[in-house]
């Protein structure tokens, strides 16, 4: 249940930052073209959006195997071996994170101290640059996450984003609005032509 | 020393299965705690910097997730139907209206697999049905299939921008007459194949037909019009056009095509409705559809889809601009070069071993992996042996588009196996040929300059330079 | 045992053959003849360590010693400094050297202690000229045109004071915009439009001179006060020569670029008669009152008593 929702909450908050940067700069070039404005504080808001999209969205992608590495070889190596060695570039990953994370730290508690607003926006630069932290944070809480799940064999891996069975997605999608409806289109056109 | 270190810590952490991102960020940051002294403060900041200082970066989430609302089966079958009307009544014409959908799904999405996919579905099927040996369409169609990144706008060409800091839409230019010259030599080679093995053709459907599968194809193709349109017509930087594209791929999907969303089934002009209370209904529905999009759960799908492979990729971007800062501070690429110049290897003896370098890397990794970790590197020493950048940029993507054609990871080899349900070396054996074809396009295109810079200093001199 | 160097890194986005560039190797050059085994100058230029926006923040943490930021990237450390942006301020380089080596403008250069920062010495650039798509000989011909600004609170209100629209961009994407005419015009020195080949896609250049582009030569207070008094003064005597030598070459600089780019013959350049100027300076001039409160009026006063 509670997995449940936070799922559908970082889910639609990631969406929201994207679809949010789209529209901004979608909205500056109508303003431009269709209306000879400008948006002034719309690139320093679209360029935050950025970074929250990517430090936030981090941790999620190794929640649902959205990352990309090389796992060819790993994956050539008995079961437990392959435990064995994810456990280990787990570790790592949690020494990365934990580096950035008390750099971070420091390089915010600064900005705090000094206390310099954003260029466009009346608003403390920390606040926005907080994300740093709370990314890797998170991405510690999903890499022991990932661990406990190695550890008690329910994973041996990381889980690789796999762009070609994402594709495969469409071409069953394709197979299966073939089946279900006659189709006036594209795939009939072929066939009827193939089988005369 | 410090070489040994940083590759040494990137290989390793890359071959126990670590995310890329995390496995160069790591590799960075050890070799700077060891070998600078710059503050673990400091390289938290430079990360921060690569995620939020660079605007033309987001170009790449943009177009992923134009391409994301456009990557459907519905423009897939409109541009296979538009290229059977066109090319289909040529000897072996089913073939080649193949490679002009991949060509045509090329241009609107920036994704060879998800090209073979989309595409090689319905011919591969529809070929072996008229008469076709099923190895010889999934070959053409794995082949065809690597021009999405190679067709602009290709999300590939603009990793590499990001590497090298070259101007996007001049690579984006320089891709299309490659592009265009790799579907032609493709389409030649099965049109002699067709003759020497008597391959069928379709009877031509008329002038008519052909201009209205034209005219329903153009919604989708709009997409590249409008995206270079743009960048050329003086409306909008790459960024931008490509935030543009996003908006007009959420239009023809969900109220155009209406292949996805809250207007799904809904009929443009129902049967005996005149076209006064059609329009009215129409318009009506249509501004519904904006707040149903929120909840929609396909339209929600395909966003959260390009959210999960920008994010990925964005992360990627900033840790290789951390690996990149440290290639720089510590000349590495600098000292590399000297080393090669000092052996006294010509441009052309370093691009034969650039070449086996990258298609090596590609039988291991993803393009965009390759680019961001090796652009850096062989850029500067190719800038000091006088090859233009932009040239170097097409050799790249045409290796990286080799490389999904190579075992053990070839993206494309694993979408051709799914789709016709054969084995993967039945498809290496299938795509063999065709990707002979292909290396001798690589060198083709290493050693002639002029087809991948032709374009873009063509339009340089309208401009007048 | 003898102590190590103290290490200053130098952080500066450009190429080394720029002024700029030339002043930082300078300043190497002199440390490395009189400092030698006390100090240590590393130079990264081409924004090899830090680009603009986040240098400064960098050199709060203790990682970049000294770096040259062009004075608006101050706006949020200092509000003082705005006063370099205000338009029709100073009549020529002369009299923006006249201040800024003035008590008034030497104080300035402490207006950023509390934030941490520490100014050094004032490095030009030069004055700023106007150029577009269309000819600009008076106010009304930018009116509702598209103008590329650096971010900054003055420049955005001097643009609009003439009713045109100022567009933050990316210097990075300033060439594709304006080529595309996707943005009409763009301020900058002779020497940026040169360099940055503006004069190429822009068909116009007024000769305004209705600002100054220089830039801020700056360390990290923490460093600064760690120094021992000797030492400081060593280094700041290198410094200033050193920016001198910048100084000169970045006169030099700007009239040999504004003559290449006369003899290109892409860009054609507009003079304004006394009576066009007076309307520009008319239109201008109410962005003082704006930031007044900010700057200081009498700070504004002393630098236009610089002009005589
Ligand atoms: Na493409
Ligand atoms: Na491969």
């Amino acid at each position: 249940m509670v997995r449940n929702l936070v799922t559908k909450l970082e889910e639609a908050f990631l969406s929201l930052l994207l679809v949010s940067m789209t529209l901004l700069v979608f909205a500056e070039v109508v303003a431009r073209f269709g209306f000879n404005a400008g948006i002034h504080w719309a690139q320093e808001v679209t360029l935050l959006l950025a970074a929250w999209f990517v430090l936030f969205g981090a941790s999620y992608g190794v929640k649902v195997g959205a990352h990309i590495g090389v796992d060819v070889f790993v994956k050539l190596m008995p079961h437990n071996t392959h435990r064995f060695i994810t456990l280990v570039a787990v570790g790592l990953c949690l020494v990365y994170c934990g580096l950035f994370l008390y750099g971070s730290w420091i390089y915010l508690s600064k900005m705090k101290m000094i206390g310099i607003e954003l260029e466009d926006l009346p608003v403390p630069k920390w606040i926005p640059m907080s994300i740093l932290v709370i990314g890797f944070v998170l991405l510690i809480v999903r890499f022991l996450q990932l661990g406990w799940k190695v550890v008690t064999d329910q994973a041996d891996g990381f889980h690789f984003a796999d762009e070609a069975e994402e594709s495969m997605e469409l071409a069953k999608e394709l197979e299966e609005t073939a089946l279900a409806t006659e189709p006036k289109e594209g795939a009939n056109q072929v066939k009827k032509e193939g089988d005369k | 020393m410090t070489i040994a270190v940083l590759f040494i810590t990137l290989f390793g952490c890359m071959l126990i299965g670590m995310p890329i991102a995390i496995a160069l960020g790591l590799s960075s940051v050890t070799t700077i705690l060891l070998f600078s002294n710059d503050s673990l403060a400091s390289i938290a900041l430079k990360l921060f910097e690569a995620t939020s200082e660079h605007y033309t970066l987001l170009a790449i989430p943009f177009f992923i997730l134009s391409s994301a609302f456009l990557s459907t089966g519905g423009v897939a079958k409109r541009l296979i139907n538009f290229a059977v009307d066109t090319v289909g009544h040529i000897k072996g014409g089913l073939a080649m209206a193949s490679v002009m959908a991949c060509m045509l799904f090329a241009a609107v999405s920036g994704s060879s697999p998800a090209t073979v996919a989309a595409i090689g579905t319905i011919v591969i099927a529809g070929m072996v049905r008229s008469g076709y040996p099923q190895s010889f369409a999934a070959g053409v169609i794995a082949n065809a299939g690597t021009l999405g990144i190679l067709i602009p706008p290709s999300i590939v060409m603009l990793v590499y921008a990001a590497a090298t800091e070259v101007s996007a839409s001049r690579m984006f230019m320089a891709g299309f007459i490659p592009g265009l010259m790799m579907g032609l030599i493709l389409m030649i080679a099965i049109y002699i194949v067709a003759r020497i093995k008597g391959l069928p053709s379709q009877p031509f459907p008329g002038f008519k037909a052909l201009a209205k599968s034209g005219l329903i194809a153009l919604g989708g193709l709009m997409l590249i019009i409008i995206v270079l349109g743009s960048i050329y017509g003086g409306i909008a930087s790459p960024t931008e056009a490509a935030a543009v594209a996003a908006v007009y791929g959420y239009f023809i999907a969900v109220m155009g095509y209406r292949d996805i969303g809250p207007m799904k089934g809904v009929p443009w002009c129902k049967e005996g409705e005149n076209f006064v209370t059609a329009a009215l209904r129409n318009a009506v529905q249509m501004l519904w559809a904006f707040p149903k999009s929120i909840t929609d759960p396909e339209v929600r799908k395909v966003i959260l889809d390009a959210s999960k492979v920008s994010m990925m990729l964005l992360f990627i971007i900033a840790n290789a601009m951390l690996f990149a800062h440290v290639l720089t501070t510590e000349r590495i690429p600098h000292t590399i070069a000297e080393t090669i110049i000092a052996w006294g290897l010509p441009a052309w003896g370093f691009l034969i071993v650039m070449n086996i370098l990258l298609l090596i890397a590609g039988n291991f990794m993803e393009p965009s992996a390759i680019l961001l970790i090796m652009a850096p590197i062989l850029f500067p020493i190719a800038t000091q042996l006088g090859i233009d950048p932009i040239h170097l940029g097409i050799i790249m993507v045409v290796n990286m588009e080799i490389g999904m054609l190579t075992p053990p990871v070839g993206l494309n080899l694993f979408v051709t196996a799914g789709i016709t349900g054969q084995n993967m070396v039945w498809v290496i054996k299938a795509c063999l040929p065709w990707l002979c074809l292909l290396l001798g396009f690589l060198i083709l295109i290493t050693y002639v300059p002029q087809i991948s810079l032709f374009l873009p200093e063509y339009i340089d001199h309208l401009n007048g330079y | 045992a003898v102590a190590a160097p103290v290490e200053i890194k130098f952080s500066h986005v450009v190429a080394e053959n720029t002024p700029k560039g030339q002043m930082a190797i300078k300043f190497k050059e002199i440390v490395d003849e009189r400092l030698a085994g006390k100090v240590e100058v590393k130079v990264f230029p081409n924004s090899q360590l830090f680009g603009d926006n986040k240098v400064l923040e960098a050199m709060l943490l203790g990682d970049v010693q000294m770096a040259a930021p062009s004075l608006s990237k101050f706006q949020k450390y200092t509000k003082k400094l705005q006063i370099f942006d205000l338009p029709f301020l100073f009549k020529d380089m002369e009299a923006v050297e006249k201040f800024q080596n003035s008590e008034d403008g030497q104080k300035l250069l402490g207006s950023l202690q509390k934030k941490g920062l520490v100014g050094l010495g004032y490095l030009h650039n030069g004055m700023k000229q106007l150029s577009a798509s269309q000819p600009l000989k008076v106010p009304a011909d930018a009116s509702g045109k598209k103008f590329r600004i650096m971010t900054s609170d003055v420049l955005q209100a001097q643009f609009e004071a003439v009713e045109a629209v100022p567009l933050k961009k990316p210097f990075s994407e300033v060439f594709t915009l304006l080529q595309t005419k996707a943005i009409d015009g763009q301020e900058n020195t002779w020497s940026n439009i040169y360099s940055k080949k503006f004069f190429e896609v822009q068909p116009y250049i007024t000769e305004s001179n209705h600002g100054v582009l220089d830039y801020l030569v700056v360390t990290s207070a923490e460093f600064w006060m760690g120094l021992d008094d000797g030492l400081k003064a060593e280094i700041k005597k290198a410094l200033d020569e050193a920016i001198k030598h910048g100084n000169g070459i970045a006169a030099q600089k700007a009239s040999a670029d504004k003559q290449q780019i006369i003899d290109s013959k892409r860009s054609e350049v507009l003079e304004l008669t006394d009576a066009e100027r007076a309307q520009w300076v008319t239109a201008m001039k109410p962005v003082w009152k704006k930031f007044e409160d900010q700057i200081g009026a009498d700070l504004i006063k002393a630098a236009e008593a610089s002009n005589n």
